[in-house]
């Protein structure tokens, strides 16, 4: 049974379809790419972001009326089908956890109520799928984290997140692909890079990809 | 060849952007100010969105090593050649030997230098705008530095004059059209209130990702925990410590906290020229006036400035 959504306005050149899910749905978030797969042979659409439960379609109101464009994402929510769920490779990614590389832990042991070791061992179990990109190259969004971990995001950002950060807010879990700003629950890094521009493949990992993460000690961090 | 004596704040080539990967995190980035960097490729000749350099806050110095003709537009910045002072949103001619500098931004952030036939770039993505946070583009992926030397190419100039009304205005104090944004209706009525009210000043953490911003409080009714969810250019957002944040040009592509309003498209341009300390007003955007306005803009410019929209 597919989910229910809506279509809202996102400013005077974007729809933002949204839907009605609570939490992770992996079935949503195939549909999502499922839809990106479709509208993206359409050449109006400036832009097509995926979130978690969203769809963002950009488009300029002057060349394709929101009319027309609000008529071609509902033809495309009717016919667009369901893909099959894809298995991805899995890739291992070594993170140092805790410590200067993850100076959030303390947050997240507080409110689990676990200790150091056992938040590593239950973050690192899973093997989480890339739900999708995004935020900042590399920005490797994965599926939903073991619920004792669920934490909300820092009340104000950080100014600078390091490259490797990974991270939690709320259920997700993620791994910053570069320096930015950003408001996750750092809890440790991996000297792996997510996106280097002049590699021949510039991303690690894509969408439907699925990701592992391997604790290693803060000697074996070398970029 | 155009040697870099000082780079300023900041100096980095752009161009129209590399619009259409969003999905892959990366920003359509490109020129902060988009119509005063296609005036200035405009005065010179240029399709508008030729590789140019973006000059932020002033402090730059050229040195030219062949005559040429330049343009400059957007921040005023106080420029002079050798000393004496050249208007601002103007084109006109330098010989070898001769020096181009930027005093300080007196009204906006970012000036525009385009040169005939643009400077060259490295190329990501079929474009060369610099971003800074992935390294890519420009001039090997950086900021340019004193001692920078860069290439000009052998076209001949047919410069253009900007007719009068087709000069923007600057100003410190800037104006922004808005409209609703997804999470609007989830903030406090006082804050929706806000918002429109009283300006905000932009902090010191301004830059081409983001300006966040400083004034009255901007809360949610109830707080809820958002998950990671598509962001633009213009988006106001709100995190949890009620001080808004404004995406921009390199800005986030997704983002977790409320997205209180989205900047009209027409409006788009002039947050290139919001640096630290620029008041900015929200106006609200009513019905479909944003669309009128974009239309009109468009039409404008579009008449002036061949393949032009905003």
């Amino acid at each position: 049974m597919p989910a229910s959504y809506e279509i809202l306005p996102y400013g005077d050149s974007a729809y933002l379809i949204k839907f009605d899910v609570a939490g992770y749905s992996e079935a949503v978030t195939e549909h999502i790419h499922g839809l990106i797969a479709v509208l993206g042979k359409q050449r109006n659409w400036e832009e097509l972001v995926p979130g978690y439960n969203s769809l963002l379609a950009y488009f300029c109101p002057t060349t394709f009326p929101p009319q027309k464009a609000i008529g071609e994402l509902r033809k495309a929510l009717r016919t667009s089908r369901m893909p099959s769920i894809r298995r991805g490779k899995i890739i291992d990614i070594p993170v140092c956890y805790g410590g200067e590389y993850g100076p959030d832990m303390d947050n997240i042991m507080q409110s689990s109520g676990l200790t150091k070791s056992v938040v590593i061992k239950r973050h690192s179990r899973p093997v989480y799928k890339v739900c999708m990109m995004g935020f900042i190259p590399g920005f490797t969004f994965l599926s939903e984290a073991p619920k004792t971990l669920h934490h909300p995001r820092r009340e104000s950002p950080r100014n600078i997140v390091p490259a490797g950060s990974v991270g939690i807010a709320g259920w997700q879990t993620g791994i910053y692909g570069l320096e930015s700003p950003g408001g996750w629950q750092i809890i440790g890094r991996t000297p792996v890079k997510l996106f280097d521009g002049e590699r021949e493949t510039p991303f690690l990992l894509k969408a439907g990809d699925r990701v592992r993460f391997k604790p290693i000690k803060a000697g074996d961090f070398h970029d | 060849m155009i040697e870099v004596r000082q780079s300023g704040t900041r100096l980095t080539i752009q161009d129209a952007g590399r619009p259409g990967h969003r999905h892959e995190g990366i920003p359509r980035g490109g020129a902060a100010d988009k119509l005063s960097f296609a005036l200035a490729n405009f005065m010179v000749g240029n399709p508008w969105d030729t590789p140019a350099l973006e000059c932020v806050l002033g402090g730059q110095h050229f040195r030219f090593q062949k005559d040429m003709t330049v343009a400059i537009a957007g921040a005023e910045m106080w420029a002079q050649v050798n000393g004496q002072n050249v208007e601002n949103c103007t084109s006109f001619k330098v010989k070898s030997g001769d020096i181009l500098t930027f005093s300080f931004a007196r009204t906006g952030c970012r000036a525009y230098l385009a040169i005939p036939g643009g400077f060259s770039g490295d190329e990501f993505l079929g474009s060369v705008s610099t971003y800074l946070p992935a390294g890519l583009g420009g001039f090997d992926g950086r900021a340019l530095q004193s001692k920078d030397i860069l290439e000009i190419k052998d076209v001949n100039p047919s410069p253009n004059i900007i007719p009068t009304g087709y000069k923007p205005f600057h100003s410190n104090h800037i104006v922004l059209r808005a409209l609703e944004g997804p999470e609007f209706y989830e903030l406090s009525l006082s804050s929706q209130r806000h918002l429109f009210i009283d300006p905000y000043r932009a902090t010191q953490y301004t830059n081409r990702m983001g300006a966040r911003l400083k004034g009255n409080l901007v809360v949610p009714e109830i707080t809820r925990h958002m998950i990671s969810s598509p962001l633009l250019p213009g988006t106001l957002q709100c995190p949890p410590d009620g001080q808004p944040i404004l995406a921009m040009t390199d800005g986030h592509c997704t983002g977790g906290y409320l997205r209180a309003l989205q900047v009209i498209r027409a409006d788009l341009w002039l947050m290139g020229q919001i640096k630290p300390g620029t008041k900015i007003s929200f106006k609200r955007s009513i019905g479909t006036d944003s669309f009128d306005v974009l239309a009109r803009r468009n039409a404008f410019y579009g008449n002036l400035i061949e393949g032009f929209s905003f």
